[in-house]
């Protein structure tokens, strides 16, 4: 079964958020590579880099896929389609003409864009023809360049940090039953909640 | 059915000022974006081989397309001596009743594939089927549907290509059904909710 409800799947069935294993000891400390490092070892044909990378970006580029897109397996395809021509063309990249988060959102766009004109007119068949209440294209393409940058970011956090902002936005739990599922004191899950929101703001005003 | 999230509850009130209108910024770009999306176990195993092998693979292309092509006549070969084969071992053996040949729809112009209907003792209500198919996209779940009267009549099962599109890929399935004549097959993608056909990859040839 597909799983295109997950809001309503993560309301049912707390807990099971979509939640990502925590390590047992928090990261150390952020002195990894930038994406502009990583993308200029890739263009150097370094798999380690791009596996890297990959583990940065790949929720993003999903995310965006599943937006354009709207099903699983297409998205998956654009997925594949993005990063293999992130490979291909990272040694185009010029730090001097942008950020590598810009650059890497626009190589993804394009392949989405790529897929989605490939799908063909069945696609655009299979959408309602019914007036929407539903964002309209511009309104769209914001709000994906908004999910594009907070996923990216998100990735940027520890594990503890981003697993107590996962269950406070997106599980439907209030702080204090976040606080019974981790076992911690409610004092803590706050906390980190705090310390949490406070590094997102640090990259996403660094990065942006 | 969920509750949208206040800072206030989150963190409470010991944030003031420029802090403060930092974290609400935030919060409020958390709402916007929404979960980051469930990824499957092949996007969480990182990064495969093909992405890495793209150039190569583009720079191959002709290549590629032979080979395809190669191996579809190999599958269609195949598929054709084991009917052979098994209409030659006369007695109970199961035999072929209908063999279809696909062509693939402009969404994957490189597919190609053959379905064979067998005899069965309990046929008329079991109808198995052997399906051999090459060029369609990796990783992906494709649903079989009989066709009667130009449309999709009913499921006859659902299969997986892995790995690689190189290689013909061979599965078993049932058509549940009664079969009447000028009855043919396609093959889809799932379609939305799992209950109706999603788009057409594989047609039969001619059609």
């Amino acid at each position: 079964m597909r799983k295109n409800d997950g809001d309503m799947e993560i309301a049912l069935e707390v807990p099971q958020p979509r939640l990502r294993a925590v390590p047992s000891d928090p990261a150390p400390p952020d002195d990894s590579p930038s994406d502009a490092e990583l993308l200029a070892r890739v263009g150097e044909r370094d798999r380690e880099a791009f596996e890297i990378l990959y583990g940065r970006y790949v929720r993003s580029v999903f995310g965006l896929a599943l937006r354009r897109l709207g099903d699983r397996g297409h998205a998956e395809d654009a997925v594949q389609e993005a990063f293999t021509a992130i490979w291909r063309s990272a040694s185009t990249y010029r730090p001097e003409r942008g950020a590598a988060g810009g650059w890497l959102y626009t190589v993804a766009r394009n392949a989405i864009v790529d897929r989605l004109r490939r799908n063909g007119p069945s696609a655009d068949a299979e959408l309602p023809e019914l007036a929407s209440l539903e964002p309209g294209p511009a309104q769209q393409a914001e709000q994906s360049d908004v999910a594009w940058r907070v996923h990216r970011a998100l990735e940027e956090l520890q594990p503890r940090e981003r697993q107590v902002i996962e269950l406070a936005y997106w599980s439907g739990m209030s702080q204090s039953e976040v606080a019974e599922y981790l076992h911690l004191p409610l004092g803590t899950v706050k906390t980190r909640t705090r310390s949490g929101l406070a590094r997102l703001a640090a990259v996403l005003e660094g990065e942006l | 059915m969920s509750r949208e999230p206040n800072l206030n509850d989150l963190i409470g009130d010991e944030a003031t000022g420029a802090e403060r209108q930092q974290l609400q910024n935030v919060h409020e770009m958390l709402l916007e974006a929404g979960p980051p999306p469930e990824l499957s176990d092949t996007l969480e195993a990182g990064p495969n081989l093909g992405m890495t092998l793209g150039q190569q693979q583009r720079q191959r292309k002709v290549k590629r397309r032979a080979m395809l092509l190669l191996a579809a006549a190999i599958a269609v070969f195949a598929v054709f001596v084991a009917g052979y084969a098994s209409r030659s071992t006369g007695g109970g053996g199961p035999h072929a009743l209908i063999t279809q040949q696909f062509t693939g729809t402009k969404l994957v112009p490189q597919a190609q594939g053959t379905l064979q209907v067998w005899n069965s003792q309990d046929a008329g209500t079991n109808w198995p089927m052997t399906l051999s198919v090459v060029g369609l996209p990796t990783n992906s779940y494709y649903d079989v549907y009989l066709v009667r009267n130009g449309k999709p009549w009913g499921a006859c099962g659902t299969f997986r290509v892995g790995g690689s599109n190189e290689s013909p890929v061979t599965v078993t399935l049932s058509a549940p059904y009664t079969i009447h004549s000028g009855d043919t097959w396609v093959v889809t993608r799932p379609g939305r909710g799992g209950s109706e056909p999603g788009q057409t990859v594989l047609k039969p040839v001619n059609a």
